[in-house]
């Protein structure tokens, strides 16, 4: 059953330069218990379009088409409602755990929030339901720590606090936006394990936000590759890193560097860099730093086209290898 | 100070916290400060209930004694004792700053909070109306309002809390905007909260050493704005003893008898210095960078 169908999402963002369209027609679809990865480099897009699910684009921004959860168009709700789908039915985590917990206040007081918040628990309820949930995340002693500042905590600890906040009232959907980029390797991966474990005990949604393959790859089922704003291809995570079809994903996968690789080889890299919105190719935005790009990549914006089951992708020239 | 930079950075404002006061009794200018404003409220106190002669009682066969054993700082031309009065002055200032400040900052906390959670037109029409307070002098409102409702303590209170406003909603505003663009503020929005529960829980606590700073400095300019209200005629009237009046009448005997100009000015110099130092130490002291530098 689908939860959430985002259908030709586009979000403009006002820049020195006007008005210029940082997600381009994005649509995919989350089903309830699925798990999505959207992948791609800085800049893509990929943060706007998780915060334009929850109504937090900066001020001027624009966005059209349509966001469904369960049947109701996020983008037409009000701020009021909207208040009722965040930390309630959606629920995101953030990049940096160091800066996205309030350094004034105890971590047992700002878990609670929610709590209070959206399902009316106070005073000793919330106070058991916060030592549950930090124990369900692995806080080591909650009893002790509940009391303690977020600088008191490592970055790794304060993760798993704000993993904590966004579970407190079970969400149908958890948007998580970079969440282990700032945290050690070894962080990483406990962090990851327990997204993944909290996923599959609870059975909602996973958004995950990532320009790191390897996590994706570990992590969802489905998987998005984006650049300049648009979906470039999509499909089950298997199919898709089996054969990767846009000469982007191909780049991207390239990229990664391979333990064993020949002493001096040099790192492959895509050539150029993300130019910025407002001088993104009109077409397809890959056009500029695209090895296979002819005149109609400049012309025409390649539709998303289907190569098997689950796989799509957005290019011209994987359309004439495949009729060849 | 030498022992805070041997902790990682990490963990150094948690170590500023426990020691706060530990580093406020370190801090020199502080301290003095502490101790300058903690005579003046001392004396404010005691003359409450005692004072070493009336403050108020003319003695004409005492006036313009010099400072001796029975009268410390000497009497004025009517007589009066003018450490009482002194003493009982301070009552005055302190009454005035506290009431002006407290006016101008409840309301100038709550409209630059609004300005900075709002934006957009809510927080140009808040700013230009300050700009506009602010293109009035605090002496230029006094006059006014002593032009329509005569002159009196009252309307100098009045028109110091409005000055405030402006002082304290440009501050707020300014703090508060930088706070809303903190991750932790939109993680709170993501959570669900809406911009009052973001500005009560999330922005005010966080920009509260922002706000005792100004409260301090603004009461030191609320003592002598007091001082100039009165000294003009417009603040405090008699016989309420004020040292900006005491100022204005001991003009005339400068010349010959200038010590009894010397003693309110220095009561306001000293009361305005001690309330500085404290805003100063205190801004080095909520400031776990600048306490690490010292």
């Amino acid at each position: 059953m689908t939860l959430l169908s985002v259908r030709d999402l586009t979000v403009e963002l006002q820049t020195s330069r006007g008005m210029a369209a940082a997600v381009r027609g994005v649509s995919f679809d989350l089903e309830k218990g699925g798990t999505l990865g959207i992948v791609g480099e800085s800049g893509c897009g990929k943060s706007i379009t998780a915060l334009s699910l929850l109504g937090l684009l900066p001020d001027g921004a624009r966005a059209t088409g349509r966001v469904d959860l369960d049947g109701t168009d996020l983008l037409s709700l009000d701020e009021d409602d909207l208040c009722h789908v965040r930390g309630n039915r959606i629920a995101m985590i953030f990049q940096e755990p160091m800066t996205s917990l309030n350094p004034v206040h105890r971590i047992g007081r700002q878990i609670a929030e929610p709590l209070r918040l959206h399902r009316g628990l106070g005073g000793a309820g919330a106070r058991e339901e916060v030592l549950r949930l930090l124990h369900r995340v692995g806080l080591p002693d909650p009893a002790r720590r509940i009391n303690a500042y977020p600088h008191q905590l490592s970055g790794g600890q304060r993760q798993r606090v704000m993993i904590a906040m966004a579970l407190s009232c079970a969400p149908d959907i958890l948007l998580a936006d970079e969440p282990t980029t700032a945290l050690d390797v070894t962080i990483q991966g406990q962090i990851l394990d327990l997204i993944n474990e909290l996923v599959e005990d609870t059975g909602m949604g996973l958004i995950l936000i990532s320009h790191d393959l390897g996590v994706i790859s570990e992590s969802v089922d489905n998987v998005a590759v984006m650049y300049g704003g648009a979906i470039v291809e999509q499909g089950t995570t298997d199919r898709l890193f089996a054969d990767l079809v846009h000469p982007y994903s191909q780049g991207l996968f390239a990229a990664v560097p391979r333990p064993g690789a020949v002493r001096g080889a040099r790192l492959q890299t895509i050539a150029g860099t993300v130019p910025e919105l407002a001088d993104l190719p009109p077409a397809c935005t890959f056009a500029d730093r695209c090895a296979k790009a002819s005149p109609v990549c400049w012309r025409e914006t390649p539709a998303m086209t289907a190569f098997g089951p689950g796989h799509a992708a957005a290019c011209h020239h994987h359309e004439r290898r495949g009729d060849a | 100070m030498a022992r805070m930079t041997s902790i990682d950075p990490e963990h150094a404002q948690g170590a500023a916290d426990l020691g706060f006061v530990h580093r406020a009794l370190r801090h020199r200018s502080f301290m003095i400060g502490l101790v300058l404003t903690g005579t003046m409220i001392f004396l404010a106190l005691l003359s409450l209930i005692w004072t070493p002669h009336s403050a108020t009682e003319i003695v004409i066969a005492q006036r313009l004694k010099p400072p001796s054993l029975s009268h410390w700082f000497g009497t004025d031309q009517f007589g009066r004792d003018i450490l009482s009065m002194i003493m009982a002055g301070a009552q005055t200032s302190i009454v005035v700053g506290l009431i002006a400040v407290s006016l101008g900052a409840a309301v100038g906390i709550s409209l630059g909070l609004w300005a900075a959670a709002r934006r957009g037109w809510t927080e140009d029409v808040i700013m230009r109306l300050s700009d506009l307070n602010m293109a009035f002098p605090v002496i230029l409102i006094a006059i006014l309002l002593t032009a329509g409702w005569g002159p009196g303590i009252t309307n100098a209170i009045i028109a110091l809390g409005i000055y405030n406003i402006s002082v304290f909603a440009r501050q707020v505003r300014g703090a508060g905007i930088a706070m809303w663009e903190r991750e932790f503020i939109l993680a709170a929005r993501a959570a669900g909260k809406g911009d009052l529960s973001i500005t009560v829980a999330h922005v005010l606590p966080n920009i509260v050493s922002v706000i005792v700073v100004q409260a301090t400095i603004s009461f030191a300019i609320a003592i002598l704005a007091e001082a100039a209200l009165s000294y003009l005629g417009v603040g405090s009237q008699p016989p309420n003893p004020s040292w900006g009046r005491m100022l204005s009448e001991s003009q005339s005997y400068i010349f010959f008898k200038p010590v009894i100009a010397v003693w309110p000015g220095l009561a306001i110099v000293l009361s305005v210095l001690g309330l500085n130092l404290i805003g100063d130490g205190l801004r080095d002291l909520v400031d776990p960078r600048l306490a690490r530098q010292r």
